[in-house]
């Protein structure tokens, strides 16, 4: 058949079709392309980053960028693609910072039991995602600009909480997730599989989900279909919120503290591996596993380079130039389905 | 955005209403308040030395807002205002420090430096059409990063004996106002008149009011697209270079900390406009409020921690009082519009 097909077809046209599908395949895998080229790369040179040493660790450091990812997916999910009005959140790690910084005073400072500490964490992120519900659905403000508010509002905030200080942690519970193994991996590892099994059944499988990827792919079409927009809407950022306070869980374990700071790193490494695991997906949109693999990667990436002896401010670098060619890649999609 | 296509029907259709004046007036009232308020707390507020002070710490704000002003004007956002000052600074005391260039030229290169950020950002934007919000979000990271290679991490560069007319810059007075401040309010005037009376001006407000409509006007968005995202850069690059020949000192990264308040001022400079729509004496109202918020706050005697907290949500209130506001209007204008299809 294919044979039958190229003989009659003229040369040029399949010159065209097979050049169209590389450009298709280049603009669609790009992103990840690149990055495994440089992993690559830096394999060669480096020994130590293939080994499974490593490579576990990289998996414990992706676990608490991923569990925020699965938030901020949610959010883009719901919001649209679209930069200005559609969604993000970049109070997030903000959030998470915060939850952190409330967990580690309760239990260092005041002794709370670990149960009621997280409760009060996750409080605290539900009410900023409510706030950041209120700020995008009722009061219509662009989505960065309310959450840009609240990202300075709630770092001001865990200033205030922490006094701008490392609390260290020794609780029991923390001190498990970081040193535990079940089943042969370690917990953090453990509880992000679980926690992104979880996000997934909610953004991609149950009623909520639907309207959530409904009102983020068409906000008319869902509007036309009976979906209330708005309030699916402010549920993505509720959601996220409290999935970012638990979050603080697994940044914990690996600090064995709150640092104060750490909501910036947090920051830059969400929303790349958030935009970058849209190419694991196959129509190419954000997803809540694909958040998951893209925080992998980043997250193999950064310790590829650190063992490569490359300093932060160039990892930094590094990881600005991979935002910039996952969005011009997706710009690019984005024309060429128009 | 949608704020600039609600506002500009918004004003077609509202045009009286001692309502519409009350509301457009509920951040003025606020900024009132707060002002009444500061005033009786710290008996220092009040003084003509502390009123210069919140003149003088406005400057650098501004300057940052008013090239937000445009840019948002044009329909878009640029988080990379910030990166851009720091590259005016950096560039400037390099060229001054390492080159040995004289400082006028210095200062040519350090607006250079800013162009180098626009041209980023206008390549991104207008040849391979990535959104505003995620081009200059990528710009404002690698910008990070570049300083950050640049200075070993992100050290300070010290120029104490920087030349007296470069100094003089920011530092000086004539007249008894700071140099500061007559640049700044210069370079207001540019932009007010520009953006008011110029045809440059009504071009880049029918862009950012309807993109596809002023292309069939026959507009060179594009073109015009690009124009803005490097002026806005050139002219962060402008707060740049003031703050180094106020401070003499370049810390790396310190433009962030005008992003966020740069658009809020810009946001709440529209909610106050009859359009609602960005201009530049609603930004410079912007600015003067949240100047006024920062040395009160400090008069009052608020330790360092709890004011960063405070500045943070009074600027979310400020923003969603300002959204209100500028949603309600929009509402009152259909409701009048279609009452008006009925007569």
């Amino acid at each position: 058949m294919t044979t039958l097909t190229a003989t009659a077809l003229p040369r040029r046209l399949i010159d065209r079709i097979t050049r169209q599908s590389v450009q298709r395949f280049a603009l669609r895998r790009g992103p990840i392309a690149v990055i495994l080229i440089l992993l690559g790369y830096l394999a060669t040179q480096s020994p130590l980053v293939l080994s499974s040493n490593n490579l576990w660790s990289s998996l414990v450091q992706a676990a608490p960028i991923a569990v925020v990812s699965f938030g901020l997916a949610l959010v883009v999910m719901g919001g649209g693609n679209d930069a200005v009005n559609g969604g993000i959140d970049l109070s997030l790690p903000a959030s998470a910072a915060l939850a952190t910084v409330i967990i580690a005073d309760q239990l260092t400072h005041i002794g709370t039991p670990f149960v009621l500490a997280l409760g009060l964490a996750v409080a605290a992120a539900l009410v900023i995602g409510g706030v950041n519900a209120l700020l995008v659905s009722r009061i219509g403000l662009p989505p960065i600009l309310a959450t840009l508010g609240t990202y300075v509002s709630v770092v001001g905030i865990s200033r205030v909480v922490s006094q701008n200080r490392r609390i260290n942690v020794d609780d029991p519970v923390i001190t498990w997730v970081r040193d535990a193994d079940i089943l042969g991996a370690p917990a953090p590892v453990v509880l992000m599989v679980v926690l992104m099994a979880l996000v997934w059944l909610l953004g991609h499988r149950s009623a909520l989900g639907m309207r959530i990827q409904a009102s983020g792919g068409s906000r008319d079409a869902a509007e036309a279909a009976g979906i209330n927009v708005r309030r699916t809407v402010a549920y993505t950022y509720v959601l996220a919120s409290v999935i970012a306070g638990v979050a603080a869980v697994l940044l914990l374990a690996r600090g064995s503290g709150s640092s104060p700071g750490i909501d910036e790193q947090l920051l830059v490494d969400t929303v790349l591996a958030t935009f970058v695991g849209a190419a694991f997906s196959p129509r190419n949109v954000v997803t809540v596993p694909g958040a998951m693999l893209g925080a992998i990667l980043v997250a193999l990436l950064s310790n590829a380079l650190i063992l490569n002896r490359v300093s932060n401010s160039w990892v930094d670098g590094w990881k600005g130039v991979l935002i910039l060619i996952v969005v011009i890649a997706a710009a690019f999609q984005t024309r060429e389905r128009k | 955005m949608t704020v600039g296509i609600r506002g500009s029907i918004a004003a077609r259709m509202s045009r009286s209403g001692l309502l519409d004046i009350a509301l457009r007036g509920a951040f003025i009232i606020m900024f009132a308040l707060l002002f009444a308020m500061f005033s009786v707390q710290s008996p220092n507020f009040l003084t003509g030395s502390n009123l210069v002070n919140i003149l003088e710490g406005s400057a650098i704000l501004l300057v940052v807002a008013l090239a937000l002003t445009v840019v948002v004007l044009s329909g878009g956002i640029d988080l990379s205002v910030g990166v851009a000052l720091d590259f005016g600074a950096w560039f400037t005391v390099v060229a001054m420090l390492s080159w040995g260039l004289p400082w006028h030229v210095a200062v040519l290169c350090g607006l250079g430096g800013g162009a180098l950020i626009g041209v980023l950002n206008a390549v991104l934007i207008v040849v391979l059409r990535v959104t505003p919000f995620l081009a200059t979000l990528g710009t404002f990271f690698i910008g990070r990063s570049v300083q950050q290679i640049g200075t070993n991490g992100g050290a300070n560069i010290n120029y104490r004996n920087a030349p007296e007319g470069f100094q003089q810059l920011a530092g000086g007075s004539t007249f008894g106002i700071p140099n500061e401040v007559w640049i700044v309010a210069v370079l207001a005037l540019i932009f007010y008149v520009g953006l008011t009376r110029s045809t440059l001006g009504r071009r880049i407000d029918a862009m950012g009011v309807q993109d596809s409509a002023a292309r069939v006007a026959g507009l060179r968005t594009r073109r015009y697209r690009a124009l803005v995202y490097i002026g806005s850069a050139v002219v962060a690059s402008i707060a740049g270079i003031l703050l180094l020949s106020g401070l003499r000192i370049y810390t790396p990264l310190s433009g962030f900390s005008y992003l966020l308040d740069g658009i809020a001022a810009v946001f709440i400079g529209a909610s106050i406009h009859r359009h609602t729509r960005p201009n530049v004496v609603g930004t410079i109202i912007g600015v003067l409020f949240l100047s006024m918020l920062n040395v009160g706050l400090d008069l009052v005697g608020i330790d360092f921690n709890t004011k960063a907290a405070l500045r943070g949500v009074v600027l979310v209130v400020a923003l969603a009082l300002a959204f209100t506001v500028s949603r309600y209007a929009y509402r009152r204008a259909t409701v009048a519009a279609a009452s008006g299809k009925e007569a």
